[in-house]
């Protein structure tokens, strides 16, 4: 700012000056002019008083003159003669020369000498008449009694003086008028100037500031419509943040749909993210945004710092529920005068971005954890991998129905967790049949926490299953996972496939996928204990049993080859020592009977049912009294074998000892009508037939067995 | 989605029974149950919850439950509204014994009363949901939640 910091005011203000200017000029004058116009009133009214004291002076002479011929002695004539000559002296003189006279009522007055030429010219006239005019009056009135002649002679002169007296003293109270009535005229004029002036400037200023405002307002307007302009197009929320941490009055409009919200101006911003983010992160940004309105600390450097950079928010849907987005803060310091005024707050919706980014890495993540999930995959065969999925979520199933079914009562509950034990138990055979090792280890872990529920003395109450459940929908979640691998892995398959199609043969009942993967399993099995096994086969391809059977049964056989393999083949030493081969043998046969059924024969060349163990477990585990158990005949003691948690193995693992598994085989032979026999020589082998009838129609629809498991 | 998240709403819905009523709730077995299968009752106080997990939580019970409630604890309207006040008041017991509990890395949402079939509640499609059945008087509710980890 120049021009004494007036800046752009300055002609205003030079303006407004001239007019007070214009206006004092018009006021001094109008004061010098009016002094003057009452001096000439002044003047004009003495010189009116001159004429009316030459004639009171002729007059009382008169008197005087009369008395004296009357032969009286003169009274007050003689003092009211000298009181008018006195003041008609005294004021001609102060025309002449200006100076103080007597006024009206005895107050003194100053007159102003007169100047013009016409006036100087009448009062020396008027001088020069009355000078001599005044000498005879003084010598008459100095003697205290003239005589007749005396007064008689002064009247004379006064009747030659008093005429011209009069006369020169109108034309001066003229004279006077005539000047008085030129200054009025020069003030009125001086007055018209002065306002005219006046007004031209107040025109001039009205004009020139009315244009100066309407540039200013179109260019206010202008700049506003370009801000507006900015403000509503822009795809940023954009707003500046005070040091209160209020938001300013201006925004964006992309604003209210990043916040959600509108009224945004003036509202607190901190009070603005509680709603939508964790109490957590507002008091970190509380404490971020101190730290930017503070001076110490660089910008750049506490950038990393923001907690708003990429943060997610939850926008409450009024429904109980929350849309969540992600937002990006970015904070700008604005500073006036050198010192941070303001933060300019650039705000996005980075939702798309982030969550894509989050895709990608949930994508990638996922597909490290399905690499070995695949690594497993595909060493099973896919038909048969897809059929103990689909099992297996059926199964889940079932365990979930019971939860939800069959807990009314504790003895209910009981049950469940029996029966939940079987299915698990099932499943977790099947998994180990179909070399899903990372599942049946899971189902086991499952296995522990329904252990614990079975063998718990107190009441079961609902809240005791809590962790089961939560377990479940991880099994189901685990299921999920490997059934979403096998249909990528089908898809992948389908798609990278160059083999060409092989034409249909008829299959090799011993090479049927089931076959193949049962013997794989004992295989399996068998190295893990130490053993070795060789798996037989004889009969139909299993895969054309009639539902449930094609379904069910191969859970059976799992038990079955798991319990031959765990219970009854002996170590390769201890076979050699009793004169068997090394290499233990199962034979498994299989056959459709013309009338619909089907018959199973399983075989093993174990050890055989131990009797002496089966009664130890029984005594152990309560189920009979040492002389119930000593008392027990082989047929007796050979059901044990079916009753749910029998087992003769000391310690349970994955793959047995916790008793279930030929109660599993028994409950599904029940359910279907079938038959179960057994034959067994010690040390030798032990063999099991099941008979089953034709599937009713009722097991054929799917109906859920009653204490069944998925194959 | 784990057991101790779990047992907080559960205990908060417990507490609130016993506190309230002075009768205690007892808890039933918990199952799964998907989107296709909710479980809901004439009444449902729903609150959201995000952060560390995500997804909701609700109780809903029958209004006959909510009228017996509202009788024990001396409240002698038991009009639908006053029933539909006190499901939303259930839940917002629970969310605020959870605000407590979960600490700041959750938020809660303002608890949401909807009343009618289970179509007017909204879970993740692709997220099994957790049923409590919370069992009060013989009269059967429950308490569901459908949580699922951030990732």
């Amino acid at each position: 700012m120049r021009f004494f910091g007036l800046g752009k005011y300055r002609v205003i203000v030079l303006t407004v000056a001239m007019f007070l200017v214009f206006d004092l000029g018009v006021l001094v004058l109008n004061f010098v002019i009016s002094s003057q116009i009452a001096a000439d009133a002044l003047a004009v009214n003495m010189a009116g008083r001159q004429r009316m004291l030459s004639q009171r002076a002729a007059k009382t002479l008169w008197q005087i003159s009369e008395r004296a011929a009357a032969g009286q002695p003169a009274g007050g004539e003689t003092a009211e003669l000298a009181e008018a000559v006195s003041l008609f002296d005294e004021t001609l003189t102060a025309f002449l020369q200006g100076g103080s006279i007597r006024g009206g009522a005895g107050t003194t007055v100053t007159l102003a000498r007169i100047d013009d030429a016409d006036g100087i010219a009448i009062l020396q006239r008027a001088n020069a008449v009355w000078a001599p005019y005044r000498a005879r009056i003084t010598t008459l009135l100095a003697n205290p009694a003239p005589s007749v002649d005396e007064v008689r002679s002064t009247l004379d002169v006064a009747h030659s003086a008093n005429l011209e007296l009069l006369k020169l003293m109108n034309e001066l109270t003229s004279q006077v008028e005539v000047t008085a009535a030129a200054k009025a005229t020069t003030l009125r004029a001086v007055q018209i100037g002065g306002i005219t002036l006046a007004t031209a400037n107040f025109v001039l200023i009205l004009f020139h500031f009315l244009r100066k405002l309407r540039q200013g307002d179109a260019l206010l307007e202008q700049a506003k419509k370009e801000t507006d302009d900015i403000l509503v197009t822009v795809n940023e929320g954009l707003f500046l943040l005070g040091r209160d941490f209020r938001i300013g009055s201006q925004h964006s409009q992309a604003l209210e749909a990043i916040l959600g919200r509108k009224d945004l101006g003036g509202a607190d911003f901190v009070d603005l993210l509680r709603g939508i983010v964790t109490e957590k992160t507002v008091g970190m940004s509380r404490d971020y945004l101190d730290l930017l309105f503070g001076e110490r600390v660089n910008e750049k450097l506490v950038s990393s710092l923001n907690p708003l950079d990429v943060v997610e928010v939850h926008f409450d849907d009024q429904r109980g529920g929350f849309v969540t987005k992600y937002l990006e803060f970015r904070f700008n310091r604005v500073r006036e005068g050198g010192v941070v005024a303001h933060l300019l707050v650039t705000a996005n919706d980075v939702t798309k971005r982030v969550q894509l980014e989050r895709a990608l890495k949930e994508a990638h993540e996922r597909a490290k954890g399905q690499m070995d999930l695949l690594v497993e995959v595909l060493q099973v065969e896919p038909d048969a991998l897809r059929d103990f999925l689909a099992a297996a979520a059926l199964c889940l199933d079932k365990v979930n129905t019971l939860l939800r079914e069959r807990t009314a009562s504790a003895t209910d509950r009981r049950e469940a967790v029996i029966a939940i034990y079987r299915l698990l138990h099932g499943l977790k055979g099947d998994a180990s049949g179909v070399g899903l090792s990372g599942l049946a280890e899971a189902i086991h872990d499952v296995e522990d926490l329904v252990v614990a529920l079975r063998e718990k003395h107190a009441s079961l109450d609902g809240n005791d299953f809590l962790p089961l459940a939560v377990r479940l929908e991880r099994l189901f979640a685990q299921v999920d996972a490997l059934r979403g691998v096998v249909n990528r892995f089908a898809q992948i398959r389908g798609v990278v496939a160059v083999e060409p199609a092989r034409p249909a043969t008829e299959t090799d009942a011993a090479q049927a996928p089931l076959v193949v993967r049962w013997r794989e399993f004992a295989t399996r099995l068998a190295e893990k204990h130490g053993k070795h096994v060789q798996f037989h086969y004889h009969g139909i391809d299993p895969g054309k049993l009639a539902s449930p059977y094609r379904e069910a049964l191969p859970t059976v056989i799992n038990q079955f080859i798991r319990n031959a393999v765990v219970h009854g083949v002996e170590a390769p030493a201890q076979r050699l020592i009793q004169g068997k081969p090394a290499v233990g043998n199962l034979a498994l046969y299989l056959a459709a009977r013309d009338d619909g059924g089907v018959d199973l024969s399983f075989r093993d060349d174990g050890a055989g049912l131990q009797l002496a163990a089966i009664r130890q477990a029984a005594i152990d585990r309560g189920l009979l009294s040492a002389a119930e158990a000593d008392a027990c005949d082989a047929r007796r003691l050979v059901e044990l074998i079916f009753k749910p948690a029998f087992s003769t193995r000391a310690s349970a693992d994955e793959d047995g000892g916790r008793g279930v598994g030929l109660d599993v085989i028994r409950a599904h032979v029940n359910e279907w009508g079938g038959n179960i026999r057994i034959g067994s020589t010690p040390r030798e082998y032990c063999h099991f037939r099941i008979s089953l009838p034709r599937p009713s129609p009722q097991l054929s629809a799917g109906a859920a067995p009653a204490h069944g498991e998925a194959a | 989605m784990d057991e101790q998240n779990i047992q907080i709403f559960i205990d908060g819905v417990k507490n609130y029974f016993l506190q309230q009523t002075g009768v205690a709730a007892e808890v039933g077995t918990p199952y799964l149950s998907d989107a296709q299968a909710r479980v809901a009752y004439e009444y449902t106080g729903i609150i959201g919850i995000s952060g560390s997990s995500r997804g909701c939580v609700y109780y809903t019970a029958p209004g006959a439950l909510l009228r017996d409630v509202l009788l024990r604890i001396g409240e002698s309207d038991v009009t639908p509204a006053n029933q539909s006040d006190l499901a939303g008041e259930v839940a917002n017991t629970i969310a605020g014994n959870a605000r407590r509990e979960f600490g700041k890395d959750f938020m809660i949402s303002v608890p949401v009363v909807v009343s009618g079939g289970a179509e007017r509640i909204s879970l993740p499609p692709d997220l099994r949901a957790m049923v409590v059945p919370i069992l009060w008087r013989k009269h059967a509710a429950a308490l569901v939640v459908a949580l699922a980890g951030t990732s």
